[in-house]
């Protein structure tokens, strides 16, 4: 329907996450119509992402450097690490104001999109465990079913190493209503209810 | 529970039609193949639920249009709704509640409840285990929000666990065998979950079937149910552990809840082979009765029912004893001949012609 070019513009869109093919189309119109030094812009930026962002060699996150900003700070606490699937899970803990070391698995065990435990970072966690003084793992995984999985795996492999493996709570999102959450999620918040400190 | 009107527009013969329902009972007769048994599909779509004929989304949509929409008025503990379904026929289908996305189709159960009499009934008495599983759940799905969670994520734990044994091509190498481990904690988490669920309504609608039994077959006989299981009694770790190289070899599941089976018995002989065709019909009648019984009870309403072309497949006797067991509810019945038993008094009688709809004369 369309000339190659711009139909592949449009396909190489429609291929990003969370675009469908209306949008993919939209993008594309409108960059076409973008002046020639602003399209190049963007295509400079995703050029450079591309050549100056790899991972980071010690936590597989994203980074500039073989070693990234957070595994180089001297100031973060080297007592515990929190293992993660997604280099944005990281972004999220640091909001929340987790000041210690990170491991980003790069995925979830999923045997239906062929993602076993080879295809996650977790030899590169195990060799680190033994080079660094980790008191204890934080696991951070998401709290599906693929998540909980990646969760249980983790704390067979690493109980031979005697660290102390925590799984992250799950429950009720603060400012939340109670009448809103799930069954599943209201009971698994029950089931971790504390003491109230008067 | 009411469904006071009912929009269908490119489903299945109907290219538009719109029809409003009588709160007590509304007789739909027409012709075979004119859509009165569609129309019904229609409005027990309205749950959320898989079609009771077992159609995909693409049979459900007019032949050559994109998509179907299913629009009724639902009034609920004296609250009015409104519910709008979009079904795709190669995508995703979507509804709406009051305007609002609702995520989950079967989140629809919450303000819809449906008893589908179809006289394809007699497979739950005669049918494969999978079509006894498959009604104890929907019945549970339809009143219990936890189990739907519950059952949605054994679903996918399932189907991550069969790829896992895909995965082996007929060998177990120590990295799988991990990562089995693995999975099936979870299985048997949920698995347990979904066992004992139904059990307790096995339990539960026992006494109910039994009552309604000796209703409609007129004479008092014992109707017990047994939950069959093979990995129950010895745990299900267990289980596994012993099918672990079967399940290898042929890459799938093979115990679990997916492979339990209800059994009824009927006068101490399993219904399935022993009963005759009279006594599983009253059978089939008595459990749909207890559905409904168990439902109202459960949801504190009385849930619609649809009949369809019932009383045609049964003889005199039975159909008045049934009549005679009807609850206080919404009821849509068709028929073909448009003779139906006495004791059944329509509000309003309703012709399809073609996918087109008339007011037949009412009493």
């Amino acid at each position: 329907m369309y000339d190659l070019p711009v139909q592949n513009l449009i396909d190489e869109f429609g291929r990003l996450p969370g675009v469908g093919p209306k949008s993919a189309q939209r993008i594309a119109f409108y960059l076409l119509k973008l002046p020639e030094a602003e399209s190049l812009r963007l295509a400079k930026a995703i050029i450079e992402a591309k050549e100056r962002v790899g991972f980071c060699e010690q936590c597989w996150n994203i980074s500039e450097e073989q070693i990234c900003r957070l595994c180089s700070d001297i100031h973060r606490d080297n007592d515990s690490l929190c293992v993660v699937e997604e280099p944005r899970d990281v972004v999220a803990l640091e909001k929340a104001g987790y000041r210690g070391r990170y491991h980003v698995l790069q995925g979830a065990l999923n045997p239906m999109e062929g993602i076993g435990p080879e295809q996650l970072r977790i030899k590169e966690l195990i060799v680190r465990l033994s080079n660094e003084e980790i008191q204890e793992l934080i696991v951070c995984t998401n709290p599906n079913i693929e998540g909980e999985a990646t969760a249980m795996y983790l704390a067979r492999q690493l109980k031979p190493l005697g660290i102390k493996v925590t799984r992250i709570a799950s429950g009720l999102p603060v400012g939340g209503d109670l009448e809103y959450a799930d069954e599943l999620t209201l009971e698994r918040a029950l089931e971790g209810r504390r003491e109230l400190n008067a | 529970m009411i469904v006071t009107q009912l929009w269908l527009i490119d489903f299945r013969n109907h290219t538009s039609t719109e029809l409003q329902l009588d709160s007590g009972v509304t007789l739909i007769t027409g012709q075979n193949g004119h859509g009165k048994t569609n129309l019904l599909e229609g409005l027990s779509l309205l749950n959320g639920h898989k079609s009771f004929r077992g159609a995909t989304s693409e049979s459900l949509v007019r032949s050559g249009c994109e998509f179907a929409v299913i629009r009724a008025q639902v009034i609920r503990h004296r609250r009015e709704h409104l519910i709008e379904m979009k079904i795709v026929a190669s995508g995703r289908s979507r509804v709406q509640l009051n305007r609002q996305i609702v995520k989950r189709f079967k989140d629809l159960s919450d303000t819809v409840s449906i008893v589908v009499f179809s006289p394809d009934d007699l497979e739950l008495i005669k049918g494969s285990p999978g079509i006894r599983r498959n009604f104890i759940d929907e019945v549970l799905l339809s009143c219990d929000k936890k189990f739907r969670l519950v059952k949605a994520n054994f679903d996918r734990v399932i189907k991550q666990r069969n790829n896992l044994l895909k995965q082996c091509r007929g060998r177990l190498s120590k990295e799988l065998e991990e990562s089995l481990s693995i999975w099936n904690s979870q299985f048997i988490e949920l698995s347990e979950v979904i066992g004992s669920n139904r059990i307790q309504l096995v339990r539960d609608i026992e006494p109910l079937v039994n009552t309604f039994y000796s209703q409609v077959a007129g004479k008092e006989e014992q109707v017990n149910f047994r939950y069959e299981t093979t990995w129950m009694d010895k745990g299900l770790d267990q289980a596994l552990h012993e099918i672990q190289h079967e399940e290898v070899r042929r890459g799938t599941t093979l115990v679990g809840p997916h492979r339990d089976d209800v059994i009824i018995d009927l006068n101490n002989l399993v219904s399935r082979t022993h009963s005759s065709q009279g006594e599983q019909r009253s059978l089939a009648l008595a459990l749909r009765l207890s559905e409904h019984a168990y439902m109202a009870q459960k949801i504190d309403d009385s849930p619609l029912i649809l009949l369809d072309d019932v009383f045609s497949e049964l003889d005199e006797g039975r159909s008045k004893r049934l009549v005679e067991c009807l609850p206080s509810a919404q009821i849509v019945l068709t028929s073909a001949t448009g003779t139906i038993p006495v004791g059944i008094h329509p509000g309003k009688k309703l012709k399809v012609l073609n996918g087109h709809i008339s007011l037949g004369e009412n009493e």
